[in-house]
Order: structure tokens, then C-alpha cells, then sequence
């Protein structure tokens, strides 16, 4: 079957879709060959069809069996982000891989915003310790009727607070944020890994 | 566990065996294996939804991809057993044989003792 304007542009559609979803998630020598493989699918299908009864329906037939495009994206993404994150181990691809979870699925979701309060609560006590030597007054811990609460910094340090702490606050504050980064990589790791094995079973 | 997510479950678990097996007898490009498992199975739902596992099987090193151009108006990517995937098709294939066994065992057992039981 040779395609018309018409039809030329549904398939030029559906692939420019395609290309978009990819693209939120994939790297893009990735997304261009996966582009390609599915124009080649098509271009196939298509011209092994007969035009009778007509294009449209013919065109539109052939792109329902391939699937819509946002679900051919979201099976991309989620064979191959999660795979790249596991076996990387990348702070980039985990990223995206948990994005991908978190937008698609209910437990990902939630899974997300625990990684995320952990990675936050790590990078909070960094920053306190890069700010300290910088901004002594301004950085420290918090206390709270005489209850530490977390590391803090404010600019300026607002009436009433409470905040304590020397240059000691420094090494505390590297060690307990480095230590809250790395636990949280592991877990969203191991999260990961999860998924996978859920995936293939 | 419905009965739909079981079946799904089913033919997820299938699929990769199913692609390796399509392509352990020669090369073939992406539309020739979902026609391939048209024919033979109802494994393919949504044929957009292969070429992804086709990718990861790939990347695992199970095949080999390779664009071939000329042959076709369209390029072609052709796929091809590595001999990783040539071991691990072997395993599996050993594997799904020695659980469908049991699982008919199991089954003719059951039927038995309803008969029995009758």
C-alpha cells in the first residue's frame, strides 16, 4: 500500500510522539535507533497492506496491533531504565528510573518519596557543613525547647532560634550526610533491583 | 490474583524464551519474529511492546543486533542467537520441559483423585 499525505502524516504522528515520550526518558543514540526500528516496523506492515477497504482504516489498524505510542515508550523505559540503573549503579539513570516508577505505578510513587526525604535529610546536613566555615553564625544545629531537630541554616537566623554548635559541627555534619547519601543510594539500588526481579519472575 | 494477571504473568514468563527460541534457527529482524510468534503463539499482545524486549535481551548479551540495509525498501534490524543465548536457551528450554512435566504430572494426579473421589 502506498501511503497518501494523508497517511504519511498519521505514521510521521505516531512516530513524532513516539520520539517525544522516549525521549523524556532515554538517552538519545538510544531513542533514534528505537525510532528507527519502529518506522521500520511500520513501513513494512504497511507495505504489505492491501488499501482496500480504505487507508484510514487499514493505517489505523496497523497502528493499534503496534500499540499507542505512549505504551510502546513506557515498555522502552521500563525494560531499559531500570536495567542501566541496577547494573550502573549511576546516580543519572537510578534518577530516571525511579521517575519512571514513580509516575507509573502507586507503590513507586510512595517508594519515591521516601528516597527523596533521604536523599534531602543528606544533602541538608552537607550543605550545613559547607556553609559552616563560610557562615558560622548562620549554620548549626537546631534545638528545639532544648531538643536537637536537625541540621540548619538561615540567612539571617531568625529571632528566637535556637542554634547551636562550633566548627565540630563540620566533620558531624559531613559524616551523618555523606552517611544518609549513601544508605539512601543503597536502598533506592536495592529498590531497584526489586522492581527487576518482580519484572522477570 | 485474577485470572487476567495470571495468564499475564504466563506469557511474560514465556516471552523470552519464546523470542530465543524464534530466532535460534537463523537471524531474524523484528517483524519476522513477531509474525513468527503470531503464528505459533498468542504471546504478542501489543507487537510495539517486543521490540523493548528484544533490546534487553540484547543488552544482557543473549543476541546480537545488526541493522541491514538494501535489502528491503526499510533498514532491518536482524537478530541473532549469541552463544550466551545459546546456553542460556538451552537451560531454559530444559527448565520449562522439566516444569511442564510436573505441572501435568500434578494435574493428571489431581484428575485422578477426582475420579476416585467420584
Amino acid at each position: 500500500m502506498q501511503l497518501t499525505d494523508t497517511g504519511e502524516s498519521r505514521v510521521n504522528g505516531y512516530l513524532f510522539v513516539l520520539e517525544r515520550s522516549l525521549k523524556t526518558f532515554l538517552p538519545g543514540d538510544v531513542v533514534r535507533d528505537a525510532v528507527r526500528e519502529i518506522e521500520s516496523h511500520l513501513r513494512e506492515r504497511i507495505a504489505a497492506a492491501s488499501a482496500a477497504p480504505n487507508e484510514r482504516e487499514v493505517l489505523e489498524k496497523i497502528l493499534a496491533e503496534l500499540g499507542p505510542p505512549l505504551r510502546v515508550a513506557q515498555a522502552y523505559s521500563a525494560e531499559r531504565t531500570i536495567d542501566e540503573a541496577v547494573a550502573t549503579g549511576r546516580f543519572v539513570p537510578m534518577i530516571r528510573a525511579i521517575w519512571h516508577l514513580a509516575i507509573s505505578t502507586v507503590v513507586g510513587f510512595f517508594a519515591a518519596l521516601g528516597l527523596l526525604v533521604g536523599y534531602l535529610i543528606g544533602v541538608a546536613w552537607v550543605a550545613v557543613a559547607v556553609i559552616k566555615p563560610i557562615f558560622p553564625e548562620n549554620a548549626g544545629i537546631q534545638f528545639v525547647h532544648g531538643i536537637p531537630v536537625g541540621p540548619a541554616a538561615q540567612f539571617p537566623v531568625a529571632p528566637g532560634t535556637d542554634l547551636r554548635g562550633g566548627y565540630w559541627v563540620i566533620p558531624l555534619a559531613l559524616t551523618v550526610g555523606l552517611g544518609v547519601l549513601v544508605v539512601t543510594q543503597r536502598c533506592a539500588r536495592k529498590y531497584l533491583a526489586w522492581w527487576r526481579e518482580r519484572r522477570l519472575s | 490474583m485474577s485470572h487476567e494477571t495470571w495468564q499475564e504473568q504466563l506469557r511474560r514468563g514465556s516471552l523470552d524464551l519464546a523470542i530465543l527460541l524464534t530466532v535460534s534457527s537463523g537471524p531474524r529482524y523484528g517483524l519476522a519474529i513477531i509474525q513468527h510468534l503470531e503464528a505459533f503463539t498468542d504471546l504478542v499482545v501489543t507487537e510495539g511492546t517486543i521490540y523493548p524486549i528484544l533490546g534487553r535481551l540484547t543488552r544482557e548479551g543473549l543476541l546480537d543486533a545488526r541493522w541491514v540495509e538494501g535489502e528491503a525498501p526499510h533498514p532491518r534490524k536482524y537478530y541473532r542467537l549469541t552463544p550466551l543465548g545459546a546456553k542460556r536457551l538451552e537451560h531454559m528450554t530444559r527448565e520449562w520441559r522439566a516444569f511442564a512435566e510436573k505441572i501435568a504430572r500434578l494435574i493428571d494426579a489431581a484428575r485422578r483423585d477426582d475420579h476416585a473421589a467420584h
